[in-house]
């Protein structure tokens, strides 16, 4: 959105109370007891048993089938599931005739074409964690299965169905910010990466994102969706960026850099700034938009909004929750904040109950059973994927890579 | 090589000693652990408005909700436990959790007072794996056995990576031993009196668990009383008269109910099964006293 298009829809009467009325009908819980939806979930490490977790907080959804190659991993999301079967390979899921809707695709990134494919030419609906690819053919490919299939393919890119940036998107849009001035995102975190392998053939296959062959590292892995925070609020991807990477904590024989730094730049010369780390954990994962008039500050499930002295008031701050960072003191951007406050209950709506892929599974098991628009469609993963696989490429040679217009469409 | 772990969970700091000869692999091993023990964070905390547990308390007194394999077995040992503890261990608490000022606000000594509660009333189903509350003020509260539920899901992921030697514990008050360190019967741990005058008692431990619950380890003021966290469920009201109770058994969530029962039951109810063994400190008493057998599993530290 140009400034000028925000100044518009500033003026068509849209304001800050519009964006501090705003109540997602999906904040609080999604049911789908009318619709009964079946879901086989493909992959049952971390983010595969973050899935399955979310899903059963769901009324009406039933996961019937986990598949992973690793015997352990399996067996363990199967026990934290219902009447699920285990499966070894997406081969033996997709022809066992077990029936099912949707699959939730949580493999190693570089495996996702395959998965992908397969299960669109099945005539599965199909959400597929980001990034897309770690390579640029593979993530057309998967953006070319999907436009030719009668199936739903939502891409995992979070920031798009979390009501908290939905909520800060549309301050961001009624002008609260004003112009864009700079961003800054980082992801930091304390752990190794590493997965412990029993069996030392299945090292290198548990170990994928150590391996600089398949995996786009920090910059990549962890920085799509955060470049794609960027994306969701400004309508906008960056022309070039800059990175370097190296080890400063985890000197156990890898290449792979576990601290990174990148410099994104926008047509209009804005940069994000953009850090990752496995080796300090301070301030965990978060994206600040600097304005003229204010930054808005998300952290997954809160938002903050921290005015300029000088940025016009608009009544409503008086009323509003506040939480004091050093010097600064943030309003807390808070879902239904009017109609919680009405009823008394404004401390309540303070973060989300539950994290952001509950949210993005809600939004598509919704564009599954009740046609809903996709939240995030394979064309728009497929962007924020290529800002990834630059940005990592950029911290792998040290150069600047451009991404050029074309680079961001799919023929 | 030791390497040591941490991470925050349960409103507590687990803490992970891992001992071997491969640094790397046992930092991944004690990765893969905290990831568990964030899991089950996640998953039972009653704090977390969209864990899993609270999901279950919002639905289970309209009807049955069915539950994983992993979490009806977490109920079904609860439920073994509180029969063996002849109620005195209820993890079906939280609305007396809250009433007295735990979990939120204490409410009003009235309503208070006519709270009802009890795993009595939570109706387990076998056949479908569902459970289901008969009475409204039924909630289900994990905090007296969730961190040692926890870490006996990640010790035994820790075993089956390999992991030989390890002592993990979560605030202290709940630990499981993997082994013993080189040379040693087991990893030492102590345990204070709580009371000026009366020594320390140490264990060591084998694959084994230690529980400790003591009144103490949280107060609230409930009209104008300091009140301890443990309550006794079959009367509705924070015991009294029980300074600090340490129980070694095979599992942490055992060791855990046990602990929280003894400080619970008075003297004369105190009977513990054969394979547990208990150390416990009442007000009146003026030293430890130990269950049938606990001699040869705690001893008084000598300065």
């Amino acid at each position: 959105m140009t400034d000028n298009d925000r100044r518009t829809f500033l003026g068509q009467g849209a304001g800050l109370m519009a964006g501090l009325a705003l109540m997602p009908t999906n904040v609080f819980a999604y049911d789908f007891s009318s619709a009964a939806v079946r879901v086989a979930i493909i992959g049952a490490g971390r983010q595969g048993r973050t899935i399955l977790g979310e899903l059963q907080k769901m009324d009406g959804v039933s996961v019937v089938g986990i598949c992973d190659e690793d015997e352990r991993r399996l067996s363990s999301g199967v026990r934290r599931a219902r009447d699920t079967k285990g499966f070894g390979s997406v081969d033996e899921l997709l022809k066992a005739g077990q029936e099912f809707d949707a699959v939730c695709i949580a493999t190693p990134t570089h495996t996702h074409r395959v998965v992908a494919e397969a299960c669109i030419a099945a005539g599965k609906h199909v959400f597929c964690e980001a990034p897309l690819a770690h390579k640029v053919e593979d993530a057309a490919a998967i953006v070319r299965a999907a436009r030719g299939a009668k199936v739903i393919v939502q891409v995992g890119l979070m920031a798009r169905s979390n009501p908290v940036y939905q909520l800060a998107r549309s301050f961001y849009r009624s002008d609260a910010v004003r112009d864009l001035v700079s961003v800054y995102g980082q992801n930091h975190e304390k752990t190794s990466w590493r997965v412990p392998a029993g069996d030392p053939a299945r090292e290198k296959a548990l170990n994928w994102k150590l391996n600089p062959e398949v995996s786009l590292g920090l910059a990549g892995e962890l920085g799509t969706h955060q470049f794609d925070s960027v994306a969701y609020f400004t309508g906008r991807y960056p022309t070039s960026v800059r990175g370097v990477g190296s080890i400063r904590l985890h000197n156990d024989g890898r290449e792979m850099a576990d601290t990174v730094a990148c410099h994104l730049v926008y047509k209009n010369k804005v940069v994000m700034s953009y850090d990752a780390t496995l080796a300090n954990s301070y301030g965990g994962a978060f994206e600040t938009l600097f304005g003229t008039n204010a930054a808005i500050k998300i952290a997954e499930t809160h938002a903050w909004m921290f005015k300029e002295a000088d940025a016009p008031t608009q009544g409503w701050e008086v009323y509003a929750n506040r939480q004091q960072f050093h010097n600064d003191e943030g309003i807390t951007l808070i879902s239904g904040a009017t109609k919680l406050a009405e009823q008394g209950k404004l401390q309540e709506g303070i973060g989300l109950p539950h994290p952001g892929t509950y949210y993005a599974l809600g939004d598509f098991l919704k564009s599954v059973t009740d046609d809903a628009d996709v939240v995030c469609s394979a064309e728009e993963g497929y962007r924020s994927t290529i800002v990834g696989i630059a940005a990592a490429q950029a911290v792998r040679t040290g150069e600047e890579v451009a991404i050029t217009e074309d680079m961001l469409r799919v023929s | 090589m030791i390497v040591r772990l941490a991470t925050e969970a349960m409103g507590t700091r687990f803490e992970l000693v891992l001992d071997g000869k491969d640094e790397f692999f046992l930092r991944a091993v004690g990765e893969e652990a905290i990831q568990e023990i964030q899991e089950h964070h996640r998953r039972l905390s009653v704090f977390e408005r969209g864990s899993l547990l609270s999901q279950v308390n919002a639905k289970a007194p309209h009807r049955p909700v069915p539950v994983d394999d992993d979490l009806f077995d977490l109920l079904k040992l609860c439920q073994s436990l509180w029969k063996e503890t002849r109620g005195a261990f209820d993890p079906a608490v939280g609305h007396l959790m809250k009433a007295w000022g735990f979990r939120d606000k204490p409410v009003v000594t009235s309503q208070r007072a006519g709270w009802k509660c009890g795993f009595g009333s939570v109706i387990l189903d076998e056949t479908g794996r569902t459970v289901q509350y008969d009475h409204p003020d039924t909630a289900l509260d994990f905090g007296g056995v969730a961190k040692g539920w926890a870490l006996d899901q990640a010790s035994r992921l820790m075993r089956e990576s390999g992991v030989e030697r390890a002592l993990i514990h979560g605030g202290t008050s709940s630990a499981v031993a993997i082994g013993a360190p080189p040379g040693c019967e087991g990893w030492r741990v102590e345990i204070p009196s709580h009371r000026s005058g009366v020594a320390a008692i140490h264990c060591d431990l084998c694959d084994q668990a230690l529980a400790v619950s003591s009144p103490s380890g949280r107060i609230a003021t409930v009209d104008g009383e300091s009140v301890g966290h443990v309550i006794d469920p079959r009367q509705g009201r924070p015991v009294h008269g029980m300074l600090v109770a340490a129980v070694v058994a095979g599992s942490a969530t055992a060791a855990d109910a046990w602990s929280t029962a003894r400080i619970v039951l008075c003297e004369s109810d105190a009977t513990m099964p054969v394979d547990i063994a208990c150390a416990s400190i009442a007000c009146a008493d003026e030293g430890w006293m130990f269950s049938p057998g606990a001699e040869d599993v705690f001893a008084i530290r000598c300065d």
